[in-house]
C-alpha cells in the first residue's frame, strides 16, 4: 500500500516538473511578447508624446503583463528616487531586480542592457531608431522563442509522465 | 526665510550632488547675490556674483587661481543634463535647438558644445560641455520711476525701452506688465497681453508662469514675436501687448497692426541710446515714423536698471513735472 502510494506520489511529481519546464517556454515567449508591445508603447510615448521617460515607465508597467511591467514600475522608481544616478544604471538595476521573476532569458536581458545606453539620451528620431532596433531584435528572439515553445513544450509535458512511469516500474 | 535664498535654493536643488555641496558652503552674502553659474566641462566652477566673477574651490571659498577651483568633469555634465531633462534629453528638443532650457522658479541654463546641424539649421545640442545658469531674479517695484510717464487720459502710451544688455530691460518688462495687469496709482488694471519669444518676461515651465506677471496677464509662450502679437491681438483682446528684443522686419509690421488696432504696445530694443536706436535699420524707421510716444533708456551706471532718460515721441527729454501738467 505504502508502495503504491510512493509511486502515485513519484509519478505526480514527475509530471508536475515537466509540465512546468514545458510551461517555461510557453511563458518565455507570452513574456517577449509583453516586452515587444511595452517597448512599442515606449515608442509611441516618446516620439509622439514626448513623455518624461519616468512617467512612460509607469503608464507602460500598469498596462502590461506584471512580470515584464514590474520592470518599468521600478526603473521609474529608481529614476525619481535616486537623482543623479546616470539613466543607464537605473534602467541596469530595475532589470536585475525583476529578472528573476521572468521566464526571459540572457538574450533578452542583453538587448534590454544595450538599451539602457542610449534611453532618454538623445533626441526623438534617434530614440525611435534605437526602439525600433531593439524591436527588431526581440522580434527575431520571440520568433525562436515560438519554434522552441512548439518543439519542446509537449515533449517534456509528455517527457515528465513518462519519466514518472519509468521510475514508477524501475521501483516495482 | 529670505526670497533671494530661496531663488538659489531652487537652483540647486536641481544640480548634482557633488556641485551642490560645493556650492551650498559659500558664505550666504555671496550665495544672496549669485548672478550665474558657470560650469564647463573639465574646467572650474566660476560663479558671478554682483559685478564679479571668481572660482570656487572644493571647500566653498572663492579664489581669482584657476589651478585652485572645483573642477566640474564630464561625469558631472552628464549627470546635470539627466537630471534638467528628467533623463528624457528628447522632451527637450525645442530647448536644444534654441540653446537653453527654462526651469522650474524661472531660472534659465544656457547650453554649448557640440551643434548638430540639418539642412544649415541648428537641430539641437549633443555633447553638452557647457551651462550657464543664470539665476532669474524678480525686483518689485523697477517700473515705479517710470510709471508716472507712460499713462495719458487713461490710456497707456506706445512705449520703447532701449538699453545695451544687462541692464534690466526684461526686469523692467516683468514689472510694468505686473504693475499694469495689478493696476496702480495712475491707471486701473488692463488685460495684458506677453508675447515671451524666449521665455524670459514670465520664465514659463510648461506654460504656467513661473513670476508673477500680474493677475490679467495672458502669456504666449516661446512663440515668434511678430506672430505671437497677430495672434494675441486675435485672441485675447489685449489693451496692452508687451514683446522684449524687436529688431526683425516683421515685427514693425506686427507692431503697426497692433498700434492701428488700439492696442498699446511695450517693448524693448537692444541699443546704446536713442542716437543708435535711430540708426538701426527697423528700429528707426518705426522711431521715425512715429510708431512710439515714450523712450526709457537704460544704463548700468548706477546699478542695473538705471533710467538714463525717458523721452517724448518726437525725441525731446521728459522732466516728471512736465508729465504732471500735461496729465
Amino acid at each position: 500500500m505504502v508502495k503504491l502510494i510512493g509511486a502515485a506520489l513519484v509519478l505526480f511529481s514527475a509530471t508536475m516538473t515537466g509540465w512546468h519546464i514545458g510551461k517555461s517556454y510557453a511563458n518565455r515567449s507570452a513574456q517577449l511578447r509583453a516586452l515587444l508591445l511595452a517597448l512599442q508603447m515606449l515608442e509611441t510615448e516618446i516620439v509622439y508624446g514626448s513623455t518624461p521617460l519616468h512617467r512612460a515607465f509607469v503608464k507602460i508597467g500598469h498596462r502590461v503583463a506584471p512580470e515584464v511591467g514590474r520592470i518599468f514600475l521600478a526603473a521609474s522608481e529608481q529614476l525619481v528616487r535616486h537623482e543623479g544616478q546616470t539613466t543607464q544604471v537605473c534602467w541596469q538595476t530595475a532589470i536585475e531586480q525583476h529578472w528573476a521573476d521572468t521566464a526571459l532569458c540572457k538574450q533578452e536581458q542583453d538587448v534590454l542592457l544595450h538599451l539602457g545606453y542610449v534611453l532618454g539620451s538623445s533626441d526623438r528620431e534617434d530614440q525611435q531608431k534605437h526602439l525600433k532596433l531593439a524591436v527588431t531584435h526581440l522580434r527575431t528572439l520571440e520568433e525562436e522563442a515560438r519554434l522552441e515553445q512548439y518543439k519542446y513544450e509537449k515533449m517534456y509535458r509528455t517527457l515528465g509522465v513518462l519519466g514518472g512511469l519509468l521510475l514508477v516500474i524501475l521501483m516495482f | 526665510m529670505d526670497k533671494e535664498v530661496v531663488c538659489v535654493k531652487e537652483i540647486l536643488a536641481i544640480l548634482p550632488a557633488p556641485v551642490r555641496s560645493v556650492l551650498s558652503i559659500l558664505p550666504e552674502a555671496v550665495l544672496e547675490s549669485i548672478e550665474e553659474v558657470r560650469l564647463r566641462q573639465n574646467q572650474p566652477l566660476e560663479i558671478r556674483y554682483g559685478q564679479q566673477a571668481s572660482y570656487v574651490t572644493p571647500k566653498g571659498q572663492l579664489t581669482a587661481n584657476s589651478r585652485q577651483g572645483w573642477i566640474f568633469t564630464e561625469e558631472h555634465a552628464v549627470k546635470l543634463l539627466n537630471q534638467i531633462s528628467q533623463h528624457s534629453l528628447y522632451a527637450l528638443e525645442e530647448e536644444l535647438k534654441r540653446g537653453y532650457i527654462t526651469v522650474v522658479g524661472g531660472h534659465r541654463i544656457g547650453l554649448a558644445g557640440k551643434v548638430v546641424l540639418e539642412r544649415g539649421e541648428v537641430k539641437g545640442i549633443r555633447e553638452v560641455t557647457s551651462f550657464n545658469i543664470r539665476i532669474a531674479r524678480e525686483k518689485r517695484g523697477v517700473a515705479q520711476k517710470v510709471l508716472p510717464f507712460l499713462f495719458e487720459r487713461g490710456k497707456v502710451l506706445n512705449t520703447l525701452i532701449i538699453s545695451p544688455p544687462q541692464c534690466g530691460k526684461t526686469t523692467l518688462l516683468r514689472d510694468l506688465a505686473r504693475s499694469i495687469s495689478y493696476g496702480n496709482q495712475h491707471a486701473s488694471s488692463r488685460k495684458v497681453s506677453i508675447v515671451d519669444e524666449r521665455s524670459e518676461i514670465a520664465g514659463c515651465l510648461n506654460g504656467v508662469p513661473q513670476r508673477d506677471v500680474g493677475p490679467r496677464t495672458d502669456v504666449l509662450d516661446a512663440c515668434p514675436k511678430a506672430l505671437g502679437m497677430m495672434m494675441m491681438i486675435r485672441s485675447m483682446s489685449p489693451e496692452v501687448v508687451i514683446v522684449d528684443e524687436i529688431g526683425r522686419a516683421e515685427d514693425s509690421e506686427a507692431i503697426w497692426e497692433a498700434i492701428h488696432a488700439g492696442v498699446s504696445v511695450i517693448c524693448s530694443a537692444h541699443g546704446f541710446d536713442l542716437a543708435e536706436a535711430v540708426r538701426r535699420p527697423m528700429l528707426g524707421k518705426l522711431i521715425q515714423q512715429g510708431a512710439f510716444e515714450r523712450y526709457i533708456v537704460l544704463s548700468r551706471s548706477g546699478g542695473a536698471g538705471t533710467v538714463e532718460g525717458i523721452y517724448d515721441g518726437a525725441l525731446h527729454p521728459l522732466k516728471r513735472e512736465e508729465v504732471a501738467w500735461s496729465s
